[in-house]
């Protein structure tokens, strides 16, 4: 679920928005409906790592990579594909961590809550 | 404990947001420019579909409809001159923005506003002090002055602009979101900016302060010997023996005190040979076809993007193709129904430095002409990107601006008493861009030489060949009228005699029309034989490649482009041609190892070309660069004294007729060495370091391979250049193609009844690295062959393949 909701809520965002909306969304994402910490990094990490990467595909296949593969020389990892995987990978981190956040941000509240109500 | 964890969970989110967010050191923000929404992936065009695309611009009087051909070409129909420029200015931003943006932000010295580092920071200040925006802010006034200039440059901006409009983050320029900047509005200043550093790049280099420091060490006699006012081989632009049919003006007179004073340590760049072009015109009665044909290639220091952009503009009265300059209005070197033009560079001396003398450190006053005068001050606002701004004060005397600055902020400024002022023609109000607006309607000879009355810098030889049978050539510029020698060396700033005085007439500029020898060429050489009445420098590029153009268009009858394309990229060397016999048989055989036995085989059985695969090729060039260095350095090569070597010229006639010259002998040994000594060594080294780099002799050692000619990306950013190509060519020869210097364009028009035009650049249309067009044409030019130039007649032109239309609507 979290998955899904994450690939499509930042597909639609991102047309417009700064990259950085995908920290958002994954933190919000988890921290609304996110059910273990291990969910909320996983999916965050393989719903932005499969859209950034599906999305680079789409731009690269028509240019035949010749992009990608000068940006790869320029940033030292040579190979186009290499370059490919670094931008799921950075991307993925980056939101697994976020969604990661969101979820014990989350379970921090209640915690706080049910401690305030206890006192 | 929860308080703290929950503050944790918002905190990495965001650093994490700002970290991958930020630009650190040249790297460019990650995760932003790797996005593939609106990052760097966005930049990848799609290569195999090519979609029309119309666009609304305000300003438009009319359509305008843009045909792209099959290399990405915009053939440009309007039906106005206003819309012309304007769709000019569109379609060049459309494939250029960001090399458009970055040249004129380095002309303006406005580099650190974008780049932090020191070299940006240096180059800044060097742009600002040598007068870069006050000479740009002149020649505005001039462009403004004119209605027609006027028109042409508020369109070109405001068409520019359009297309800025049209941008978002996702589709800037790709280096935009490497060096992550925004682009700014055009405006006319920028294309001042621009042609002014054609200036700077064909018309800065200056040696007075080497030539100064020579003649301080050497003194008057020597000095003369090995700078001569004349080279020893030359054949020059305008043919020998040429009647100059004016009545010449009154040369202003030498001053009696003409030595040079001491001087402050003002240095500029050094000249750099292998900036210099070819052009020539063929009479028909020399061409198969009985028309003329015109070619010319201009040498320049090779980028991607390429530095060219080719478009062909047509509208009511203009109907014309060929090269601009992204950033200027109109077409640079070109051809039209009716003629043909093209330019090399001339090297006349049109940039001077004066000591001045001040009164004080405030340099409020210095003195001239035998009273203190006032200088001028220019803030000059450095703005840094990330910290504040660097301001840097210039003084102007009435020569221009006095370059060195004693302000405390540079601490090489504290040992230097004085500064000198620099006069340079760049500073001066002009309107280059009429001349081509007529050249680029002209019909006939008259209208060549009109135009060419409008220009005033850098300095050029414009070639001219017409439907009509004319050809035509002119060193043309507005050139200060000297004495001899007047700006060879430092100059008086407190003398009246040592100022220009006025101007040699456009008219009177050295010109020939329809030599009888059926060709007119240039190639940077000397204008003229020593008949010319006036003076307009006293070194001009070495003579070879002119020559060999010459002695090839001499033997030359029936020519067609075939002929003349294999021209353009001859690699012969008359250096070699010169030197060898002189050189060979001063070797002495016996004391060569294995290797550099072979390694003479290999020159002695050389055909005398520059061509990929010549291992003779290599040995020749780092075996005579060796032996200049051997016979000079001693001498000229003196810590915290800049001086340079004497010419290639005087090198070569001192070898061929002063066997026993003193400057053979090195002062750094005790025994006497003799140009014997020097060859022997200078060849062996030349061996020994190919070995060294190679090995034995083998397919390594050939000259494509030492030379690693390349094309680099403008910004040096590494995977956005050319990979080394397998060239020849060499400086000396008409394939002038050094390292990453060479022929930025190759064009030849056949001109008829219907004109056909040829051409190729190293690049391609596009800008974009992440574009198919971005280096499609560099095989094709690396190869030396041409593509045939699509001249249409009306936008539904049936001639040439088109693969996408473009209207713009107001």
């Amino acid at each position: 679920m979290v998955f899904i909701v994450i690939v499509i809520i930042c597909f639609l965002l991102q047309m417009i928005a700064p990259w950085w909306v995908i920290i958002v969304v994954a933190f919000a994402t988890c921290g609304i409906i996110g059910k273990t910490g291990k969910i909320a990094f996983w999916h965050s990490f393989f719903a932005i790592c499969l859209l950034w990467i599906g999305y680079s595909l789409f731009k690269s296949l028509p240019n035949d990579n010749l992009l990608a593969s000068r940006v790869a020389v320029m940033t030292g990892v040579k190979l186009w594909w290499a370059l490919l995987l670094v931008t799921g990978i950075l991307s993925g981190l980056v939101a697994g961590i976020s969604g990661y956040c969101g979820y014990q941000f989350r379970m921090a509240m209640l915690a706080k809550k049910t401690d305030d109500k206890i006192a | 404990m929860n308080k703290l964890k929950a503050i944790f969970c918002i905190i990495i989110p965001i650093s994490l947001a700002f970290l991958f967010n930020t630009k650190i050191g040249s790297a460019p923000p990650v995760l932003k420019f790797l996005n593939p929404f609106m990052g760097f992936w966005q930049n990848a065009e799609n290569n195999h579909f090519m979609f029309n695309h119309k666009v609304k611009i305000k300003g438009t009087i009319d359509q305008v409809e843009i045909v792209f051909d099959d290399k990405m070409i915009p053939h440009i129909f309007a039906q106005n001159d206003h819309d012309l420029y304007l769709a000019q200015g569109y379609v060049t931003a459309m494939h250029r923005l960001w090399q458009m943006d970055f040249q004129t932000r380095f002309a303006a010295g406005r580099i650190s506003e974008v780049v932090v580092s020191e070299p940006a920071r240096e180059s800044d200040r060097y742009q600002r002090r040598m007068g870069m925006v006050y000479g740009a802010e002149n020649s505005l006034k001039g462009m403004m002055a004119d209605p027609k200039s006027k028109e042409m440059i508020l369109a070109y901006t405001e068409g520019i602009n359009a297309y800025i409009k049209t941008l978002s983050h996702s589709n800037y320029p790709l280096e935009y979101k490497i060096l992550d900047f925004k682009p700014e509005n055009w405006t006319p200043l920028k294309c001042a900016l621009l042609l002014k550093q054609m200036s700077a790049i064909l018309a800065m280099g200056s040696d007075e302060f080497y030539m100064t420091n020579i003649l301080k060490k050497f003194g008057p006699e020597i000095t003369k010997n090995l700078f001569p006012d004349y080279p020893f081989k030359e054949d020059p632009i305008i043919p020998v023996g040429t009647k100059w049919n004016f009545t010449q003006l009154p040369i202003p007179k030498t001053p009696e005190s003409f030595t040079a004073s001491q001087t402050g340590d003002v240095r500029t760049k050094e000249k750099v040979e292998g900036i210099g072009s070819n052009n020539w015109a063929l009479s028909g009665s020399k061409t198969a076809s009985g028309y003329p044909i015109l070619a010319n290639d201009p040498h320049l220091e090779l980028s991607l993007p390429s530095i060219w952009y080719q478009i062909q503009l047509h509208a009511p009265g203009i109907n014309t193709y060929g090269v601009s300059l992204p950033g200027a209005p109109g077409i640079i070197i070109g051809f039209n129904q009716r003629i043909a033009w093209g330019v090399t560079n001339v090297a006349a001396d049109v940039l001077d430095f004066y000591q001045i003398k001040f009164k004080d450190s405030s340099h409020n006053e210095y003195w001239y002409n035998n009273k203190w005068n006032k200088t001028t001050k220019r803030l000059e606002v450095i703005k840094i990107r990330g910290s504040k701004d660097l301001i840097d004060t210039v003084y102007y005397t009435h020569q221009g601006p006095v370059v060195y600055l004693q302000k405390s902020n540079f601490a090489k400024a504290n040992s230097v008493p004085v500064g000198d002022a620099l006069r340079w023609i760049a500073h001066d109000r002009s309107n280059e861009l009429m001349t081509f607006y007529y050249l680029n309607r002209g019909k006939n000879y008259n209208d060549y030489r009109k135009a060419l009355t409008y220009y005033t810098a850098p300095a050029q030889n414009f070639v001219f060949a017409s439907v009509d049978n004319d050809i035509a050539i002119t060193p043309n510029g507005k050139f200060p009228l000297k004495w001899k020698n007047q700006g060879k060396f430092i100059l008086d700033g407190t003398d009246p005699a040592y100022d220009w005085h006025g101007w040699i007439p456009a008219s009177q500029n050295p010109t020939v029309k329809n030599p009888p020898r059926g060709f007119v060429s240039s190639a940077n050489q000397s204008s003229t034989d020593q008949s010319y009445p006036y003076y307009l420098n006293w070194e001009f590029s070495p003579y070879e490649r002119g020559k060999r153009i010459n002695d090839r268009l001499t033997a030359m009858n029936k020519a067609t482009l075939d002929s003349i394309r294999l021209m353009q990229t001859d690699n012969y060397s008359i250096l070699a041609e010169n030197l060898i016999p002189a050189v060979l048989p001063l070797l002495n055989p016996e004391k060569l190892n294995a290797t550099q036995k072979e390694a003479l085989s290999y020159v002695t059985k050389w055909n005398k070309r520059y061509d990929a695969d010549e291992i003779a090729a290599s040995i020749f060039e780092i075996w005579t660069k060796r032996l200049a260095f051997d016979i000079w350095d001693d001498e000229f090569t003196v810590k915290g004294v800049p001086m340079r070597y004497p010419s290639r010229d005087r090198t070569v006639e001192m070898i061929l007729k002063e066997p026993a010259a003193k400057w053979y002998d090195n002062v750094n040994t005790s025994q006497k060495e003799t140009l014997s000594d020097l060859v022997n060594e200078s060849f062996r080294y030349s061996c020994d370091s190919l070995e060294r780099r190679f090995g034995p002799i083998n397919k390594d050692w050939r000259w494509s391979n030492v030379k690693q000619s390349n094309v680099p990306h403008l910004a040096k950013i590494p995977g956005f250049g050319s990979k080394v190509l397998q060239v020849g060519g060499a400086k000396s020869t008409i394939n002038a193609l050094s390292e990453t210097n060479g022929p930025s364009w190759r064009m030849v028009i056949e001109l008829g009844k219907n004109p056909k035009g040829h051409g190729v650049y190293p690049g391609g249309q596009s800008g974009n690295p992440g574009s198919k067009f971005y280096d499609n044409m560099l095989d094709t030019w690396a190869s030396g062959h041409l593509y045939d130039l699509f001249y249409m007649q009306t936008p539904d032109d049936q001639s040439g393949k088109v693969i996408s239309r473009l209207k713009i609507s107001k």
